[in-house]
């Protein structure tokens, strides 16, 4: 399904025209060009049918005005769609940017989602901590005496007091924290993934 | 009077109501496209709603599954975006039709 621009006789009635549309595009161009293509059209076909039934006999511009008044403004009525899409987008494909994208969207829209983010940066440290091993080994790692120590991430010995001997993972602390974290990106994306179901059976 | 808080509390109630008042329209009749929709559900009530607000609505309803869309094609080149209810849509319109009802009747018992 191709777009197609409306003909108006009035060349001010286009310019009012193509600024709305580019206000369409601007408010949904974080979503994946079908996502795009599907509201554009659906908001170009409410304006073409809206122009056509001109039961007042108005001017073009004045009609044209009227009927963009009415529809409201874009980046105001497809905030929540747009919010939506692109959490929908974003659990479909696991992919990190879009899953990062929709919850900055989604923000708003409840205290999970602040969870959510806020797990997802956790889930960040981890990732920060094989950058952290590789520039520092000595001092990042997981150490654990019972009763005593217990520190996953980074120590500072400035008082002169060694934990090395309690480091637990050694060598393999780089894959374990890579593990950890695709665990917990695939679990917290699946339950977000459940919670947008949730959301929209509760509708 | 609270002119404020009785503005928030219908302002509310419409938008409470409106996925009601859509997928009551639906039942009734085959098929709508959005800007047909919005004429009928102002032809049908007094209310006034701010008529971008319906896309957003018809896409939670569609992902609930209550209504389907199919874009046809017009001889102007700018196609329509058709909904139906579905099987579950009508279920659905049918109880809470049954649960305004009883609302309303407790609302005027009081």
């Amino acid at each position: 399904m191709k777009f197609k621009e409306i003909e108006f006789k009035d060349n001010n009635s286009t310019r009012i025209y193509k600024d709305y549309i580019n206000r369409v595009k601007n408010s949904v161009r974080i979503l994946d060009k079908d996502n795009q293509q599907e509201i554009l059209l659906e908001i170009n076909s409410h304006i073409y049918e809206s122009i056509k039934d001109n039961s007042k006999s108005k001017g073009e511009v004045e009609h044209l005005l009227d009927v963009l008044e009415m529809l409201g403004s874009p980046e105001i009525f497809l905030k929540s769609l747009v919010a939506e899409k692109k959490l929908e987008e974003a659990t479909k494909t696991f992919n990190p940017v879009k899953i990062a994208k929709a919850l900055l969207l989604n923000i708003g829209n409840g205290f999970s989602y602040i969870v959510f983010t806020f797990l997802y940066i956790f889930l960040f440290g981890f990732l920060f901590l094989v950058i952290a091993k590789i520039i520092n080994p000595e001092n990042v790692g997981l150490f654990y005496r019972p009763n005593d120590v217990f520190i996953l991430g980074h120590y500072s010995n400035s008082a002169g007091i060694s934990y090395a001997q309690y480091e637990k993972l050694g060598n393999w602390f780089i894959p374990a924290m890579l593990l950890l974290s695709a665990v917990l990106y695939v679990l917290l994306t699946l339950l977000l993934k459940l919670k947008r179901t949730l959301k929209i059976r509760s509708i | 009077m609270n002119t404020e808080f009785f503005n928030k509390w219908t302002s509310q109630l419409k938008k409470g109501t409106l996925s009601f008042m859509v997928l009551s329209i639906l039942k009734d009749k085959g098929e709508y496209y959005g800007y047909d929709l919005i004429n009928e559900v102002k032809k049908r009530t007094t209310i006034e709603i701010a008529e971008g607000t319906l896309y957003p609505l018809m896409n939670r309803l569609k992902e609930e599954k209550l209504v389907e869309s199919k874009w046809v094609e017009q001889n102007s080149g700018i196609p329509r975006k058709y909904y139906t209810i579905t099987d579950s849509g009508l279920a659905v319109v049918k109880e809470m039709t049954q649960y305004w009802n009883h609302l309303n009747q407790t609302i005027n018992s009081i």
